[in-house]
């Protein structure tokens, strides 16, 4: 179905999250390692402009409707970042705009060079590159829906899973239009899925890891997605992208898993983290 | 021509929340300006006859606008991305803008004027001293990488500069058509934070660094104006001129906007380059 433009910028809003009890963590905080988890997802949500950085350098932005949602759902996503630092200031973890920019200078010269990377890029390939912005955003919405669905059944925090289930709600729209344009693209260029499959299967990654350290990935996606009950949800977001033109049979995120050594099997009780 | 509307005295939407003078970029985003589409001042244009300047003026401030992801891009792939709290200026004020260009697409709808128009070259103006506004990312980004974080401070400079041009047009928005007043008021009092957080971020930038200043009379000189109008019809940034600024109540204008760039640490000397190219 196509995606409604109008509709979404229309009912675009920041994440509510007035409404909710969150000094119900101070009788119940929440544990260190999902705090962790929790400011991983909320560097992540904060960095989106650095993404909308890297689609902009695409002829994308041009169309109307591409241009729509790249504005809201950058704003979105910038709220994202504000909610989870709400309920992190709740445990003493402060997050302000002095330390994000810190994140983004230490990322240095391959920070710098992203950009023209992009570009020339794009200028090599065509038009046919917009399709792989599409289908990375689509494979990272719907891993993100799918982080924060797990998130909040694993912490069983009322307040915690209401916020996240809101989130995860607005993440649903923005895979929506990201699958949707992804799969009209790949539809029309052989091209386009055959680069497409060549930049998902070499360089994809677990959203995240551009900005954070390793460890930090992999104590997430552990945390996340370990056992069977996670394994399950990791193919479930796999058997969506390979649903795209040209993208049968990739299994990028559970490769990702299997790099890390996170377990595939068994129960899904995070390991303690060492203070 | 009807006298253009006074600037409002103090903004409801102020973002100066704590009255400590320093821009709350976290209020702004909070109290963001969404659709303006049942907005009254957009409403009582139902039934107005608006003179073909005021719809011309329409469009071509509707377009300019919209080359805000244009100028988020050109700023993104420079230092300014990694400064958080600009790009959180940013994330809402291109929201804000988006909202604008729409307010103005339904205006041109409800007085029932065409969305284009149909007349006239769409080829830009070229012209030798804005080769640099032409450049695309990689250029733009490669230069950045030599420019450093001072940058920013010629982004907010010149962001700031074509905030006082855009406020100039919309005053003459109104001064074109009594009923388009409201709506010039609505736009006018959005652009006034943008331009308290644009003003405040120039002045800290530009006191305290010489680099920066330099960086920025640099950029001062190379900009077309208003900013995002290099990809525009030549034709449109004619009428642009000679219409807010061709007369002797816009080159009162275009002089305010020397003088109050002239104030900004070590502008004195750049700051009538704007002027002359906005006034032929």
């Amino acid at each position: 179905m196509a995606f409604d433009i109008d509709r979404y910028t229309a009912q675009s809003k920041p994440v509510a999250w007035g409404d909710l009890d969150l000094n119900s963590f101070d009788d119940n905080p929440l544990p260190p390692e999902s705090l962790r988890t929790l400011r991983y997802m909320c560097d992540v949500e904060y960095h989106t402009v650095c993404y909308l950085r890297d689609l902009l350098t695409t002829p994308s932005h041009n169309e109307p409707e591409v241009g729509a949602f790249m504005t809201m759902w950058n704003r979105e996503e910038f709220w994202h970042g504000e909610a989870l630092a709400a309920v992190l200031a709740k445990h003493d973890i402060i997050v302000d705009f002095d330390e994000l920019a810190a994140t983004r200078i230490k990322l240095g010269w391959k920070d710098r060079l992203d950009p023209i990377k992009q570009s020339l890029l794009g200028g090599l390939v065509g038009n046919d590159f917009v399709a792989v912005h599409m289908s990375w955003g689509a494979a990272n919405e719907w891993s993100a829906n799918s982080a924060y669905l797990r998130m909040a059944k694993l912490e069983k925090h009322p307040v915690l899973a209401e916020l996240l289930k809101r989130i995860a709600a607005q993440e649903t729209k923005h895979v929506a239009f990201y699958a949707s344009q992804a799969r009209d693209r790949l539809a029309q260029s052989k091209k386009a899925q055959v680069i497409t499959r060549f930049a998902l299967s070499r360089f994809w990654a677990p959203v995240g890891s551009g900005i954070s350290t390793d460890e930090e990935v992999t104590h997430v996606m552990g945390h996340l997605f370990r056992g069977t009950e996670g394994r399950k949800l990791v193919r479930d977001v796999d058997s969506h992208i390979a649903k795209l033109p040209g993208m049968e049979g990739l299994t990028i995120v559970e490769t990702a898993l299997d790099k890390r050594g996170i377990a595939a099997d068994g129960p899904s009780t995070p390991v303690a983290v060492a203070a | 021509m009807t006298p253009p509307p006074a600037r409002p005295e103090g903004s409801a939407l102020s973002s100066d929340v704590d009255g400590s003078g320093v821009f709350d970029v976290r209020e702004f985003a909070r109290t963001a300006r969404g659709s303006h589409r049942g907005d009254p001042a957009v409403v009582a244009l139902d039934g107005a006859a608006l003179p073909a300047d005021a719809i011309t003026l329409i469009r071509v401030l509707r377009d300019l606008e919209r080359t805000t992801l244009d100028r988020m891009r050109n700023l993104l792939v420079t230092a300014t991305h990694k400064d958080a709290r600009v790009t959180a200026f940013l994330t809402t004020w291109a929201f804000e803008k988006f909202w604008i260009a729409d307010a103005l697409d339904a205006a041109l709808e409800t007085v029932g004027a065409e969305a284009r128009s149909d007349t006239g070259s769409t080829r830009p103006r070229r012209r030798f001293a804005e080769r640099a506004e032409r450049r695309g990312p990689v250029a733009r980004a490669i230069a950045a990488n030599f420019q450093g974080p001072q940058i920013v401070a010629a982004h907010v400079t010149t962001g700031l500069v074509d905030e006082w041009i855009a406020q100039a047009a919309y005053r003459r928005l109104a001064a074109l058509a009594a009923p388009l007043g409201p709506l010039s008021r609505l736009v006018l009092e959005i652009k006034d934070r943008h331009i308290h957080f644009l003003s405040e971020e120039a002045h800290r930038r530009l006191a305290d660094s010489d680099r920066a200043r330099r960086v920025t009379q640099k950029l001062v000189r190379q900009s077309a104006w208003p900013l995002g109008a290099v990809t525009q019809p030549a034709s449109d940034r004619a009428f642009f001129e000679r219409t807010v600024f061709g007369d002797e109540t816009g080159r009162r204008e275009a002089a305010a906007i020397t003088a109050s760039l002239a104030e900004l640490p070590g502008m004195t000397a750049v700051a009538p380059t704007v002027a002359a190219r906005l006034v032929a």
